[in-house]
């Protein structure tokens, strides 16, 4: 089941990179890195999961002692929430980038932006 | 040595006896070069008819301090050559003022006269001494060089730079002479004279010593006598080195009139049978077939 | 102690507020911001004062109640306190220059500016893998953000294109994060470093993603293309910022995280450091954006922080000091020359002229490049000189190699700027400078110089800012405003006085030396006299070299020395530059300077064998498979000083394009500390002898070669003043052929060069100086028949030559005399055959110098010129006495040092006894020999004047020329290709070969730089590829080496 949501992660993160790196239209590519984000979140949660275990919330399902032994790791669980909160972050930031080069320069091809080289 | 006063006496007398020698040497062997030419040459004593007749010119102008100069520093360094290097060797009388310095200072004094005289002429303004001095400044840079090899390959061979000293070396037999023991520092000093003794083939430039064109051009009266005197005594002040390091000394003044005639008369042979040559080309000649032979030299020793 | 925590939480909670404020309270909104960032410097600072002065032991900063690893703890020790400092620091004084972009752009930006200055100092405290992460994130987020709020199109596309790298390279941070944490089961870094073991064995592709992706926060050359494009376009204010504080931060990161991967990661760091320095270095060099070649400046400097982490295994405790000296010397530096962008218009280079009448920003540009180069007394000196120790002793010599080129590169961009921004013939309009950027950049100058203060007290070698000299050379900035007159004054007795103060403490060789710098340079200065007005900049260089120069004879130790010497170099660089038409020269002199003072470095490294204060007497019991090494690069060094032939080529532009007053000291003087440095590797090493070769015997050669090609050069030369340049090559050639005979007398020639070339370049120096005042050219061929209008400058000028050459009765003969002397006992006998052909040489060029100049045809234009001034003829008049006694006594100057050579030498000394000086084969009577030229010469010119005292002086063009008169002495001068036969017959031999090597080194570099910056296509896209390759490539590299 792990193996799964393991390849599964790299497998998007594979994706939307080749996407990022391969489409030239701006919001393609922030689409793309949203796509690998993803990706590296489901990366995450999948290395955290046991096999056979549940939740990791503390109720009358699982009592405090046996927690050790019957819930998965929470750790990954909880960066993912950070993770994605900060994904959300950047992929507004590159929205907002999106909306300004676009209003500046009638465009949004990535190819376009080389005024700045060597 | 220290200095006494009789010397100067002394001095004043080898001064002497050279200058009329050098008259009548130049004269000489000005005839010998006409001779060979079929032409019949100047009498012997036309040297000083020319010195008698160029203290009696008249018109007599001046271009500035340095052109004033220029024929006293030029004379100045024939007569200082001669005094630093001793004449005849083991007299008191002719050992002149070699106190005062060693070989490298006779060696060195050589320019003292070439640069004064250089600036003189130079302070005429006429082109032709400038171009005169160039070409001889240029000459001179390759053709002393063989001498200041075979030179220090004699240093080297008797461990001194004192002139006494290498005379001294050679007494005894003529086989004691440098020319015998260190003939290769021989032959490349005098292929250097060659250069040196301003005939051809290496008279092109004629510059620091006295020709039409080149420094005189503009110097005529008492400066020219000067200059003449100084042709009289430079010659063989230089040619008395020669004689000092190579050719044994002398310890007479009848040995010193002959083997300075026959040294001049090297430079005689070799003159009259050659053309000129560029002044590239002998800066060349004397870098092809002299340095060697001066490098050999210091190697050997 | 005020709580770190709030180091985080205060700024974010202004920054929280200020989104709370009305949008038009723009002010109060200010000066939250300002109040902040100066609480979080205030709180760093105490910190820091605590760490250092109180030595309270570094505190650990529990959150959320519990240990680590269950909460993240946060780290504050002095190393911390310092990065927050700089970093806060940085923020604060960017954002008082900021002030207007600030008020236009209202409370959002300010809020971002503190988010970010909070996010930094987080990445410096958190001791946690994913609070790293987050932090690195939050640096993310308000750079582009800060970026995004400009409207230029160049910056949002720079923005963009750093986005897109940075996600990729969070996405390999996090993956690297939760498989690390996978194999450690835990995110604290302390407890990841704990099991080091499990997690490199077990997985250390996941260790080597966490590395990598901190690693590309670093923009690594060649995988940051849009860090130089944010660089390039951001406000400078902004990429001060990011050069000085995130840098600061991200190496911080990286320092910890290698903690984890232990000192088998340690490679990687020093590879991808080596890379980007040299590789940025050189790219720079192709460089004409201002901003962008900051940017690669800060990929370089990096670089060189990345390559110390790299060797922290060895470097122990001085890690810190040296790591430190770099990178904050770098971070202000670079904030401060990001600053000064702001300043100026446009971005060329060259638009950078702006500054030059502004002698203040000058001065803060100097200290800047200094800082980021390591000259001292700034901390990188320190530093460079600590690690280059530490290095060499462990063996690592091919990384010395390496940063010193890179580091050689980066000098030679910096200067090359520095130049064009004095010299560059146009020169941009003045800027307005807004009293608060000013302000800003003069504090980053205090910041450095007080940096400077404090490695020089924490470096265990002595504070260089504590020396007399220095201190003395640093009083003439203050003293700016005074009249160059008033200064003059002050710097002559200044000069006079520490050879007064120190005269006691001089051993005869040392006393030599000392004469000639600084009463030498004392009467120099008498014709500095002659400059009217204030004369910026010419008594700080001048005795920064004199300092220089003063403490070079006195080292004691390898670190004086090599300190005295680059100070030296850079107060000469600073006064060559001086002239109109130097600039080329002057950088090819820093150039040359700095690559020799490397070698010196290595040199002393070497054989130090890491003791950085090396005593210079140990050179005498260096390890004898090292010691001709040593000898090697030291000799090179010093012979760079000299301009051995080779190493030549700056020589003849910067002395001859130099300032009047400023060619004698630099050839009269500055020369002669190469010859020093020559006496004591002499002294100390002896012969040395590699693959049987005699090294000695090699400097032989070369200073025969040096002697004979640049009297070649010398006699070709149109230029008088190029003339006596080139007439010091051969000079100084002669001088090292003398110490290379290693005998007695050959040292005791080599010390009348010493004084003879000082006496008779500096007044040939001036005279020429002074009629090329007067004359308007330095051409002789435009001159001619000047005696009679310069009589004065005429006799320095003959007596110059006359001793010069050699001949008697001068002082120039005494040294020939010595030379034969020397030669006799020399055991090698074929370089003298070059010695002797140079010779005569030097007459050629020396009478077309007196002749064409002095003689000759007199111009019309020049009919009515004057003498030269006073103040310049004075010390030539001088000089001309202290040859005339130096010729009649040279035992007084050389009779001591006879003496102190038979030291060293104890056989074939001279007998001084008398009048006559006697040696082993010959004698000499100088005393005699003046008297018997004089008489005669006397006697002769009375009998001249009597027989003709009816001369007439005639008219310029009374001569006699083909029965015509010529009335233009332009065509009746001889003086153009005077020597022409010369060349015909020998031009061969001054082909430029040597110019030509070296240009077509530099050629190839800029070449290479400009045809492989090209990598750089400016698309967002390829720079993605670009990273993705780098990561893929150090690990395939790193693994293979591993």
């Amino acid at each position: 089941m792990e193996y799964i949501a393991l390849t599964c992660g790299f497998l998007l993160i594979l994706i939307g990179i080749y996407g990022a790196l391969t489409q030239s239209n701006i919001l393609r590519m922030i689409v793309a890195f949203t796509l690998a984000n993803t990706g590296v979140n489901l990366v995450i949660v999948g290395i955290g999961y046991i096999n056979g275990r549940t939740a990791p919330i503390l109720d009358t399902a699982v009592p405090v002692a046996e927690a050790a032994t019957r819930i998965i790791d929470p750790l990954p669980q909880a960066l993912v929430l950070t993770a994605i909160v900060i994904g959300v972050g950047i992929t507004a930031l590159m929205l907002a980038y999106a909306y300004k080069l676009f209003t500046l320069k009638g465009s949004l091809d990535i190819t376009a932006i080389k005024e700045l080289k060597w | 040595m220290a200095f006494e006063w009789i010397q100067i006496p002394y001095a004043l007398l080898t001064l002497f006896i050279v200058v009329n020698y050098g008259f009548i040497l130049n004269a000489l062997i000005a005839k010998i070069g006409a001779r060979v030419g079929r032409r019949h040459g100047i009498p012997i004593w036309q040297n000083y008819l020319d010195l008698i007749k160029n203290y009696s010119i008249r018109s007599s102008i001046t271009h500035g301090v340095m052109f004033y100069l220029g024929p006293v520093f030029r004379l100045s360094g024939g007569v200082g050559l001669l005094l630093f290097v001793p004449t005849i060797y083991s007299s008191v009388m002719f050992s002149n003022l070699s106190f005062a310095g060693d070989l490298i200072l006779a060696l060195y004094f050589v320019f003292f006269g070439t640069l004064g005289m250089a600036l003189g002429a130079g302070e005429s303004g006429h082109p032709f001494a400038a171009i005169g001095v160039s070409r001889g400044l240029a000459q001179v840079t390759a053709s002393e060089l063989p001498f200041a090899l075979a030179v220090f390959s004699v240093a080297l061979q008797y461990q001194t730079l004192s002139v006494t000293d290498i005379v001294a070396a050679q007494q005894g037999s003529y086989l004691n002479w440098t020319l015998f023991t260190n003939p290769i520092a021989v032959a490349a000093a005098m292929l250097s004279f060659l250069g040196a003794m301003m005939r051809p083939p290496f008279d092109v430039v004629l510059a620091p010593q006295e020709i039409p064109i080149g420094p005189p051009t503009e110097y005529h009266s008492s400066y020219l006598a000067l200059m003449q005197t100084n042709r009289a005594i430079f010659p063989i002040a230089k040619m008395v080195v020669y004689m000092n390091l190579f050719f044994g000394g002398a310890i007479s003044w009848p040995i010193f009139f002959l083997k300075i005639f026959l040294i001049y008369m090297v430079s005689v042979l070799v003159g009259v049978v050659f053309p000129r040559f560029h002044v590239e080309h002998s800066i060349r000649w004397f870098l092809v077939w002299a340095v060697p032979l001066g490098i050999i030299a210091i190697m050997v020793v | 102690m005020v709580d770190p925590i709030l180091l985080i939480a205060i700024p974010l909670g202004a920054a929280f507020f200020l989104g709370l404020l009305r949008d038009e309270w723009r002010t109060s909104a200010y000066v939250i911001t300002l109040l902040t960032l100066a609480f979080v410097s205030w709180v760093s600072s105490s910190w820091l004062l605590g760490f250092s002065l109180d030595k309270i032991a570094p505190v650990e900063i529990l959150t959320a109640g519990s240990e680590p690893p269950f909460s993240i703890n946060l780290r504050m020790g002095l190393n911390e306190s310092v990065a927050l400092l700089m970093i806060s620091l940085t923020g604060l004084l960017s954002s008082i220059y900021l002030k207007d972009t600030l008020f236009r752009l209202g409370r959002r930006a300010m809020a971002v500016l503190l988010v970010f200055v909070m996010a930094m100092c987080g990445i410096v405290l958190t001791r946690d893998i994913f609070n790293l992460f987050v932090f690195i994130e939050l640096t993310v987020i308000a750079t582009a953000g800060l970026v995004l709020l400009s409207h230029n199109t160049l910056s949002l596309g720079a923005g963009f294109k750093y986005l897109v790298a940075s996600q990729i390279a969070s996405i390999l941070l996090l993956v690297g994060i939760i498989f690390s944490y996978h194999v450690t089961g835990t995110l604290n870094i302390d407890g990841m470093a704990g099991m080091s073991n499990v997690l490199i064995q077990t997985s250390p592709l996941a260790f080597f993603l966490l590395f990598i992706a901190l690693v590309i926060e670093l923009k690594p050359f060649p995988a940051n293309g849009w860090a130089l494009d944010i660089y390039e376009s951001a406000h400078p204010a902004f990429s001060a910022i990011l050069s000085a504080a995130t840098a600061t931060a991200s190496l911080f990161a990286v320092d910890k995280i290698l903690n984890i991967g232990g000192d088998n990661w340690l490679p990687f760091a020093t590879g991808i450091g080596i890379l980007s320095f040299i590789g940025a270095n050189l790219f720079a060099l192709a460089q004409t954006h201002d901003r962008r070649l900051m940017g690669y400046s800060s990929v370089g400097q990096i670089g060189l922080i990345l390559i110390i982490i790299g060797q922290r295994d060895i470097l122990g405790e001085n890690y810190f000091f040296i790591a430190g000296g770099v990178l904050l010397a770098h971070a202000v530096a670079k904030a401060g020359l990001f600053w000064m962008s702001g300043l100026v218009n446009a971005r060329e280079l060259s638009a950078w002229t702006a500054l030059r009448k502004r002698p203040m920003l000058i001065f803060a540009f100097v200290s800047f490049i200094a800082l980021l180069i390591g000259l001292p007394p700034f901390p990188g000196f320190y530093a460079k000189w600590e690690l280059v120790h530490v290095l060499a002793s462990e063996g690592r010599i091919a990384l010395i190699v390496l940063i010193l080129f890179g580091a050689l590169l980066e000098t030679a961009y910096l200067f090359r700027w520095f130049g064009l921004i004095l010299r560059h013939e146009d020169e941009a309009p003045v800027v307005a400078c807004p009293s608060q950027k000013v302000a800003v950049i003069y504090s980053a100058v205090l910041l450095g110089w007080g940096l400077g203060y404090i490695w020089g007290e924490l470096s265990g070698f002595g504070n260089l800012l504590y020396t007399i000299p220095l201190l003395f050379a640093l009083l003439f900035l203050p003293l700016e405003w005074l009249p160059a007159k008033l200064k003059n004054t002050f710097a002559i007795m200044g000069l006079v006085t520490w050879f007064i103060v120190q005269y006691p403490a001089y051993d005869p060789l040392q006393l030599i030396f000392a004469a000639i710098i600084l009463p030498g340079g004392a009467l120099v200065l008498l014709a500095s006299y002659y400059n009217s007005g204030r004369r910026i900049g010419f008594y700080p260089s001048a005795l920064w070299m004199f300092a220089g120069l003063s403490m070079l004879i006195m080292a004691e130790d390898s670190f004086a020395f090599f300190a005295a010497w680059e100070s030296l170099t850079i107060g000469s660089y600073f006064l060559i530059l001086r002239g109109k038409q130097s600039q080329p020269h002057a950088l090819s002199y820093i150039l040359f300077s700095l690559g020799g003072a490397f070698l010196m470095l290595l040199g002393f490294a070497l054989a130090s064998e890491g003791n950085p204060l090396f005593p210079l007497t140990s050179l005498a019991s260096v390890a004898s498979d090292l010691a001709p090494w040593v000898f090697i690069l030291l000799a090179i060094a010093f012979m760079t000083k000299t301009a051995a032939i080779g190493v030549h080529i700056w020589l003849p532009g910067a002395h001859a394009e130099a300032e009047t007053d400023v060619s004698p000291l630099l050839s009269g003087i500055l020369l002669k500390a190469g010859l020093f440095g020559l006496f004591v590797l002499l002294i100390n090493m002896g012969k040395q002898q590699l693959y049987g070769v005699e090294l000695t015997h090699v400097l032989l050669w070369i200073g025969a070669i040096s002697a004979l090609l640049g009297n070649m050069m010398a006699i070709y030369q149109e230029d008088a003043k190029r003339l006596l340049a080139y007439s010091s090559i051969a000079q100084m050639g002669y001088a090292l052929f003398g110490l290379a005979l290693m005998n007695h007398l050959g040292w005791l020639m080599a010390l009348m060069f010493v004084v003879n070339h000082y006496i008779y370049k500096s007044m040939l120096f001036l005279s020429i100086g002074g009629v090329a005042k007067r004359t308007g050219t330095k051409a002789m061929y435009r001159m001619g028949g000047l005696i009679t209008l310069m009589p004065l400058s005429f006799i320095a000028v003959l007596i110059g030559i006359i001793a010069v050459s050699g001949v008697p009765p001068l002082s120039g003969f005494g040294g020939r005399w010595i030379f034969y002397n020397a030669i006799m006992s020399a055991e090698y006998r074929l370089p003298m055959v070059i010695i002797f052909l140079a010779g005569p040489i030097a007459f050629l060029y020396l009478f077309r110098l007196i002749h064409t100049v002095f003689l000759g045809q007199l111009k019309d234009e020049h009919r009515q010129l004057k003498e030269a001034p006073f103040w310049i003829i004075l010390p030539q008049m001088i000089y001309v006495a202290f040859l005339m006694i130096f010729a009649l006594a040279p035992g007084l100057a050389l009779q001591k040092v006879d003496g102190y050579i038979s030291r060293f030498f104890p056989n074939n000394g001279l007998n001084w006894e008398g009048l006559t000086i006697t040696s082993d084969f010959g004698y000499w009577s100088p005393v005699s020999i003046m008297i018997i030229i004089g008489v005669i010469f006397v006697t002769l010119f009375s009998w001249l004047l009597f027989v003709n005292r009816r001369a007439q002086k005639v008219k310029q063009f009374n001569i006699v020329y083909a029965a015509e008169r010529p009335y233009r002495p332009e065509t009746t001068h001889f003086a153009w290709n005077f020597f022409a036969p010369y060349r015909k017959a020998l031009g061969f031999m001054t082909q430029p070969l040597v110019t030509r090597f070296w240009d077509t080194v530099a050629e190839l570099l800029h070449t290479a730089a400009d045809l492989l910056r090209r990598l750089y296509t400016g698309d967002g896209q390829t720079y993605a590829v670009q990273l993705l390759a780098f990561v893929v490539a150090v690990y395939f590299l790193g693994n293979g080496v591993m």
